[in-house]
């Protein structure tokens, strides 16, 4: 009897087990099912981990490009989206997308990190399907041949240039001194502005470099403060490092003009550091937010909340996939590059149009840190103050 | 001179934070040697605590150093509850197994309890309501602010307030005696199990309170700050002599000093290796750390 009664509840427990695969099953195959006929695309940025402001700014933006553009995919759609989480990590973003190509995805948008956007480069490519970063700045990221390797955010060299051209021109600095945080962008953008400073003939006081993750800088603003550098040069991998930084000048009373770079620029920014990130000012590319292809954006955005720094470039770098696909009839890698290149529209950010090797220029600006918003500030193009 | 004065006074703030989190591991490791890893997370979990009750009450219009001081006392209360809630459902039944197994359900609450904060409180930094304390002054070209100031006088109110109850109290006694050998003070009628919760009660609320001098002094809190300050604290803890309380205060404030200054005078970039390198010499020729970990008296 009691044999029988442990057998009956084995036999209880085994079905369930198996009920629960079934349905587990059956929920697969109703995923599936629209996989078959529609568009899968990827994204790839740091979802968790101190980054994760800016890497969900990515997959939403991602996914305001893919309602914008369902409606229009006709037979070739519905779109989905498979987000991947690569916590800036080289070795996670490789493992990230390794799985999005197993998923069948036929495009990538991101990284965010340089240094995870590179890694991660390579098992696509040999994939071929497409990598569209709308934030990895880092100049090597375009300059390895990939066929298949688009930007569309602008490069550290020219960032470098715009950073040290307002340097002289505007601050009229005669020193400067630098921090950077020893990822492959923030030290490479760094090192760029270094290089540059010297060749205009600038003195450079002093680079440090910080580790990622670092809270405490108080030993590199006594030095900076003992210097007393005409420029702080700030190139940390994002706002939640320079904030602490931000607030850490001001309660020692550094005096400096302080320059930082795109990947500080993000809302978060005066969040965190408040009245102490007035007057910073920080090298982006310009964006007109009246256009408007801005104004479908931020309309399709609103319910995923307020747009962060590379929101814009994670929507047009989506819909310039969706795009190509569509001209192309179909996701066939060669066909859709084709259509690709050709490409030439009004995207949320700026004019998309990609070059040869995948970038599609530059267009950097300085903005000013003014009650607690971004404001446009200088033009390095013609060395004008942008007017309010 | 500038610079090193203005590195002794951010040293000593620096050092005063990793002194009040090793406590929490030394004490631990001193009654139970366990190695509580889940410490660094209850550090964090203080610092959101702290973020939570201070937006309010600011929101609500109280003063600040109101508000500072009932939040400080409000989460070191909720600190001490959850490191209790946690010895009683993780580490008690295991009282009685191998150290292994205690050591790693320690790791698997710390990977618990992270993750519980980033559920519960999101991925995202969380901003600390403006600068509670603004300003500060200057001795010979060092700027101190007045954060500093609360933090420097917090932690040592807290420390003397730690020695106190440790050596001149009954409850102290108890638990010093209870470090020394539990069975033969639960002869003498001393409750172990209360004594032991106790000790991570008292470790977890001084831990709590670095937690939000932390999220004041940089302006925001994240769900994993907790692992790397746990990391340096647990060195601290080691340095001084595990398990010894005077060590484990003068550990964390050497591996502040140690830290600040291999940034200001070499460089910036290699800090953690130099606080390191010197945790290995001292333990090369000091095996028990700088106070050594048998000193039965300062043991708890």
């Amino acid at each position: 009897m009691k044999r029988a009664l442990y057998f009956l509840s084995l036999l209880l427990l085994v079905s369930f087990v198996a009920v629960g695969c079934g349905g587990e099953k059956k929920e697969e195959k109703k995923a599936e099912a629209p996989k078959a006929t529609g568009i899968k695309i990827g994204s790839l940025s740091p979802l968790t981990g101190q980054y994760a402001a800016d890497g969900n700014d990515i997959k939403n933006g991602v996914l305001a490009a893919i309602e914008v553009m369902n409606p229009e995919m006709g037979p070739l759609g519905p779109v989905t989206l498979q987000a991947e989480d690569t916590s800036c990590d080289p070795r996670q973003s490789v493992a990230a997308a390794n799985k999005l190509i197993n998923e069948k995805v036929t495009a990538v948008i991101g990284a965010y990190c340089s240094s995870a956007t590179i890694p991660a480069a390579e098992p696509l490519m040999a994939a071929k399907i497409f990598m569209i970063t709308p934030a990895s700045t880092n100049e090597k990221v375009t300059e390895s041949g990939h066929k298949f390797m688009y930007r569309t955010c602008g490069r550290d060299d020219d960032q470098s240039k715009a950073a040290v051209k307002f340097i002289q021109e505007f601050l009229k600095g005669k020193t400067v001194y630098l921090v950077d945080d020893k990822t492959t962008y923030s030290q490479g953008l760094a090192d760029n502005v270094e290089k540059l400073a010297v060749a205009a003939g600038l003195k450079v006081l002093g680079h440090e470099h910080v580790n990622q993750g670092d809270k405490d800088f108080s030993a590199v603003l006594t030095k900076v403060k003992a210097a007393k550098p005409d420029v702080f040069y700030v190139s940390l991998q994002n706002s939640a490092a320079a904030a602490p930084m931000l607030i850490q000048i001001a309660r020692m009373g550094v005096k400096t003009k302080i320059l930082a770079q795109d990947a500080v620029y993000h809302p978060q920014l005066m969040e965190l550091a408040k009245k102490d990130a007035e007057g910073v000012f920080l090298t982006f590319g310009y964006t007109d937010k009246e256009t408007p292809s801005y104004k479908k954006f931020a309309d399709a955005y609103k319910k995923l909340g307020e747009p962060g720094a590379y929101s814009a470039y994670a929507y047009d770098s989506a819909v310039a996939y969706l795009k190509a696909v569509k001209a192309a009839g179909g996701t066939d890698p060669v066909k859709v590059k084709a259509e690709l290149d050709k490409l030439d529209f009004a995207g949320a950010s700026k004019q998309i149009k990609y070059k040869e090797n995948g970038d599609s220029g530059s267009n950097y600006v300085i903005q000013v840190v003014k009650d607690g918003k971004f404001e446009n500030f200088w033009n390095p193009e013609n060395g004008q103050l942008y007017k309010k | 001179m500038e610079v090193f004065l203005q590195q002794l006074v951010n040293g000593i703030t620096l050092g005063g934070v990793y002194a009040l989190v090793a406590l929490g591991y030394t004490m631990v490791y001193g009654i139970i040697q366990l190695i509580n890893f889940a410490h660094g997370e209850i550090f964090a979990a203080g610092g959101y605590m702290g973020v939570i009750l201070i937006s309010w009450m600011v929101a609500q219009g109280y003063p600040p150093f109101v508000c500072l001081g009932v939040a400080l006392v409000l989460a070191m209360g909720y600190c001490a509850l959850l490191a209790m809630a946690v010895e009683k459902l993780v580490y008690k039944p295991l009282r009685s197994s191998s150290r292994l197994s205690v050591l790693l359900s320690a790791l698997g609450m710390s990977i618990f309890l992270q993750n519980g904060l980033m559920l519960t409180q999101g991925v995202y930094d969380r901003a600390y309501p403006g600068e509670m304390v603004q300003g500060g002054f200057e001795i010979g070209g060092a700027v101190v602010s007045y954060m500093q100031v609360v933090i420097v006088g917090i932690t040592v109110v807290l420390l003397v307030g730690l020695n106190f109850l440790v050596f001149k109290t009954r409850i102290g006694k108890a638990m010093r005696a209870t470090a020394q050998d539990k069975t033969m003070s639960a002869l003498v009628g001393i409750n172990s199990s209360r004594i032991i919760s106790l000790t991570f009660a008292i470790g977890a609320a001084l831990a709590c309170a670095a937690g939000i001098m932390v999220g004041m002094y940089y302006g925001s809190v994240r769900y994993d700050m907790g692992f790397v300050l746990g990391v340096k604290a647990f060195s601290a803890a080691v340095l001084g002599g595990i398990g010894n309380i005077t060590g484990a205060m003068l550990g964390g404030l050497l591996i502040g000093m140690i830290e600040v200054f291999a940034a200001g005078y070499i460089s910036s970039e290699y800090k953690d290796v130099f606080a390191f390198i010197i945790l290995i010499g001292v333990l090369y020729f000091m095996p028990t750390g700088i106070m050594g970990e048998n000193v039965d008296d300062t043991r708890v």
